[in-house]
């Protein structure tokens, strides 16, 4: 491990880029360390690939800058060219040379003799386990087949990092979620950097230790996969990420009223509260009882690990739970409703920094 | 120019020749529009839906007429039908007629001897388009159709022709654009129309304003042919849409229409290609004699030369104008090169005279700065063979623009920038991955400029140098001298370089499983992306 001292493998800092009158990038910043995998997620158009290109250095930044060990390399007025930073990308597309076998692909980016191309052609074909595949053509290979040698290729000039813009996006479920495993293994064993951008926040949450949401250009919340899940930064953070039931809170008489209950905070005024957020796995249903919100189950959908229910509860509104299957509940059956960790927000969606107690309503 | 041209010119030209070329003009276009209307649909409509024998070979004979120029066609014909000409000689000597007053016989050189050429020599625009859109039909409409209680078997009149519709009309309008840019058959066939009118006023009169004006009407035909040929494009998208669906099947044709089949598509084959081939083989057989290798030799490396140099510079051009387009700033360029692929509408009378007026201005204040200076002027840019190149280039850039077009839009730019991300600078990339990916592309655009260039006549009349001809003009002049059977080896020779991309073609066609619009190929036009104002 890097000392703190050590200036980080990038650092963006004020970051922007206009596109006409769109901005796509403004006034983001983070840092990413030597080996370190992260993703960047958000909603399309939301300005994650234009992230990635500035950091390639395809493309100039209007503001800020990019820094490679402390070393400005993307600003307004110097650039370093994207061929002399040696980040490795994966396209969406794969963008494989169509005129080139997967071996001459492969070779492409590496620099040597004739022998030492070929050594390396021949560890990544292993790596990406298809080692005959050499002589094959682009075109005579399988999507999945492509990213792998599309992946292959970004590694052969052994990059300080690795950019992959939605390398999963054009193939099909399964050999997503298969191929998914497999690279974020195969960088993971190479100890080489690297940030992936996507739409798809499964993806997001498995393949990186650490995850950059982004909305409109911005950076809403930098953080582990988990740590996101579980106290997004803003409402709409916790929506994009996983399913989220909110409930409005009603201050009445200097109560802090929610549908689960009245709200207590530790440190902050309860006005501050606007609403509340809960998963539908952070809900816990029981047999109706004395002193716990009731309501009863309105429809069920069966889904195999999962039972999504939908539950009314009895002041009216509909939350979404997610329990095990292990329990079969039934349409009309009464419950009680027992929240387990929830957050709260103020009226402009922003998380209250603070934890909060929840005590029956009377 | 035209516009501050004196009223006085218009008016004697709208009293005289105006309504002469107008009318012929118009009595073309209306000719060759249904000539090769009839003539491409009906082959397209048989050899696209139905299996009969000779389908196959038909089916690429019917594009080889596109390899014979109309003016070589017309000079043929000329050769054959005239009042000296082979087939009345014949018919006189068997019958013992003495005089024309004993029989009848229809006069080639005439407005309807006119459109017959032309339309045998355009209307595979048609086919090819007319073909390929009812290839493209689903079966699912003919069904539904069907289904839905239409009695005629193929649904005829309701389904299939209407949906081809769009596509018969660019290939149509295509078609209608070269009739209105001929040169050599209507003057070959003393019909004056508003190229040789053209021709003549710049030749005869020297009078500049006057051939702007007739420039300019032509240019006003050729306008409404473009926004037609535009309207049907977009139409065609619309119409084409379930394309993807299912492909149709052929059909077998019953029995007792095969020959009638057969007869249909031959026959424009045979008297736009194979006939006029034969004779022109037979008559360079018999002048083989009289034949002047070392003038044949000298228009032949002019042809070649030119041709050469406009193919490669064209595509250099277009080249920059492409790359341009994906480097930022590109406003400018996406204009410069939108402009540039017009060009190939212009007739090219048109656009001689738009280059010879700037430069023969030059030239002649030049000189006059040169006389008082105490030296002796001369024709510094008219009349060389740059003015020549620089014709051609305007002319023909759209065909090697189209070309690199198409290849270049199937590299994305994830290509370019995986080359970079790779470590190669800018250069490297174009020399690893662009041109190598763009070969195919460039040979075709090259090709395509070359055979033109080859083949082109009007331009090349008005502006080359004194003294040197080339295959066509020397062809043309024979023939202006009634020595038709004299030009046929030059004739020859142009025919097959105008074989080349046929056989092309024909390639790219068996090659592609789905069919392929084929239009931009035969005349190439910005897609229309690069029409709407960005």
């Amino acid at each position: 491990m890097m000392t703190k001292t050590d200036p980080p493998l990038i650092e963006c800092t004020g970051l922007g880029k206009s596109y006409e009158t769109i901005e796509a990038v403004s006034e983001l910043g983070f840092e990413l360390e030597e080996s370190e995998s992260a993703s960047i997620l958000g909603p399309s158009g939301c300005g994650k690939s234009t992230l990635l290109r500035l950091i390639a250095g395809l493309d100039v930044p209007d503001r800020g800058s990019v820094s490679l060990y402390g070393k400005e390399i993307s600003t307004p007025q110097r650039m370093l060219p994207p061929e002399k930073r040696r980040f490795g990308m994966v396209f969406q597309d794969f963008a494989l040379f169509p005129h080139m076998s997967v071996g001459a692909n492969i070779a492409y980016g590496v620099r040597g003799s004739k022998a030492e191309k070929k050594k390396r052609v021949g560890e990544l074909l292993d790596l990406i386990s298809m080692p005959h595949l050499a002589g094959q053509m682009p075109h005579q290979l399988s999507g999945g087949e492509q990213q792998r040698v599309a992946v292959a290729r970004s590694l052969a000039p052994r990059p300080r990092l690795i950019l992959l813009d939605e390398p999963f996006s054009n193939l099909d479920y399964q050999l997503r979620v298969q191929l998914r495993r497999d690279i974020r293994d195969i960088l993971r064993q190479q100890g080489v950097a690297s940030l992936l951008v996507t739409h798809d926040q499964n993806e997001a949450i498995t393949f990186s230790e650490r995850m950059l949401l982004m909305n409109r250009g911005r950076l809403v919340q930098n953080g582990k996969p988990s740590e996101i899940y579980r106290y997004p930064k803003t409402l709409w953070a916790a929506r994009f990420v996983g399913e989220a039931n909110q409930l409005k809170v009603h201050h009445v008489e200097g109560n802090s009223q929610t549908p689960l209950g009245i709200l207590h905070f530790a440190k902050i005024s309860s006005d501050a509260a606007a609403s509340m957020m809960i998963r539908p796995e952070e809900i816990h249903l029981q047999p109706p009882e004395k002193g716990f919100p009731g309501g009863s189950i309105v429809s069920i959908e069966f889904a195999g690990p999962v039972q999504n229910l939908v539950v009314r509860l009895d002041s009216g509104e509909d939350l979404r739970v997610a329990t095990s299957p292990k329990r079969i509940w039934t349409e009309g059956e009464s419950v009680s409703v027992v929240p387990e960790h929830f957050q709260c927000y103020d009226d402009s969606g922003e998380r209250l920094d603070d934890e909060a107690d929840l005590t029956p309503p009377t | 120019m035209a516009l501050d041209a004196e009223t006085e010119i218009w008016a004697h030209l709208s009293s005289t020749v105006f309504p002469v070329y107008l009318r012929n003009s118009l009595l073309l276009l209306v000719g060759v529009g249904a000539g090769t209307l009839m003539l491409g649909v009906v082959s397209g409509f048989l050899t696209a839906l139905f299996e009969f024998p000779g389908r196959r070979w038909l089916e690429w004979m019917l594009m080889l007429p596109m390899a014979m120029p109309a003016y070589i066609l017309a000079m043929v014909y000329l050769e054959l039908l005239e009042y000296s000409g082979t087939l009345q000689s014949a018919l006189r000597d068997f019958f013992s007629w003495k005089t024309p007053a004993d029989y009848w016989f229809p006069e080639i050189a005439s407005i309807g001897g006119a459109v017959l050429m032309l339309s045998l020599v355009l209307y595979p625009y048609v086919y090819l388009l007319s073909r390929n859109a009812f290839q493209q039909q689903s079966p699912v409409f003919t069904e539904a159709g069907r289904l839905l209680g239409d009695r005629t078997r193929y649904g005829l009149w309701k389904i299939a022709l209407p949906m081809a519709r769009p596509a018969v009309a660019v290939g149509v309008s295509l078609a209608l654009m070269e009739a209105l840019a001929d040169f050599g058959t209507v003057q070959l066939f003393s019909v004056p129309t508003f190229t040789t009118g053209i021709y003549h006023i710049w030749f005869g009169t020297a009078n500049a304003p006057a051939a702007a004006q007739l420039s300019l009407s032509l240019l006003g035909f050729v306008g409404l042919l473009i926004a037609l040929e535009r309207f049907s494009r977009r139409q065609q998208r619309f119409h084409g849409k379930a394309s993807s669906l299912r492909r149709s099947e052929r059909r077998p044709l019953p029995n007792r229409y095969v020959p009638l089949a057969q007869f249909f598509c031959l026959l424009p084959v045979f008297l736009g290609f194979f006939l006029p081939g034969w004779m022109l083989l037979h008559w360079s057989w018999q002048s083989f004699s009289s034949w002047n290798a070392g003038r044949f030799i000298s228009d032949a490396s002019n042809s070649l030369l030119l041709a050469g140099i406009t193919s490669l510079l064209a595509l250099a051009v277009a080249m920059l104008l492409n790359f341009g387009i994906r480097l930022p700033n590109r406003k400018m360029l996406k204009g410069a090169s939108r402009l540039a692929s017009l060009g190939y509408a212009f007739p090219g009378p048109v656009i001689a005279l738009g280059v010879l007026m700037p430069l023969s201005w030059f030239d002649q204040h030049f000189n006059q700065w040169l006389n008082a200076e105490g030296q002796t002027g001369t024709y510094w840019l008219s009349g060389t063979i740059f003015v020549l190149i620089y014709a051609y280039l305007i002319r023909f850039l759209a065909l090697a623009q189209g070309s690199v077009e198409s290849g270049m839009a199937s590299i994305t730019p994830q290509i370019e920038d995986s080359g970079r991300m790779l470590g190669s600078p800018q250069g490297k990339v174009l020399r690893d991955l662009y041109l190598p990916m763009l070969r195919g592309s460039l040979w075709t655009g090259g090709l395509l400029v070359f055979v033109d260039v080859m083949k082109e006549l009007p331009a090349t009349l008005m502006l080359q140098p004194f003294n040197t001809s080339t295959l066509a003009t020397r062809a043309f002049a024979y023939a202006s001298e009634e020595m038709l059977k004299e030009a046929a080896p030059w004739c020859l020779a142009i025919v097959m370089t105008g074989l080349l991309p046929v056989i092309m073609l024909n390639r790219k066609l068996r090659s592609s499983a789905i069919p392929v619009d084929t239009s931009h190929r035969l005349m190439p036009v910005p897609p229309e992306s690069q029409l709407q104002p960005a």
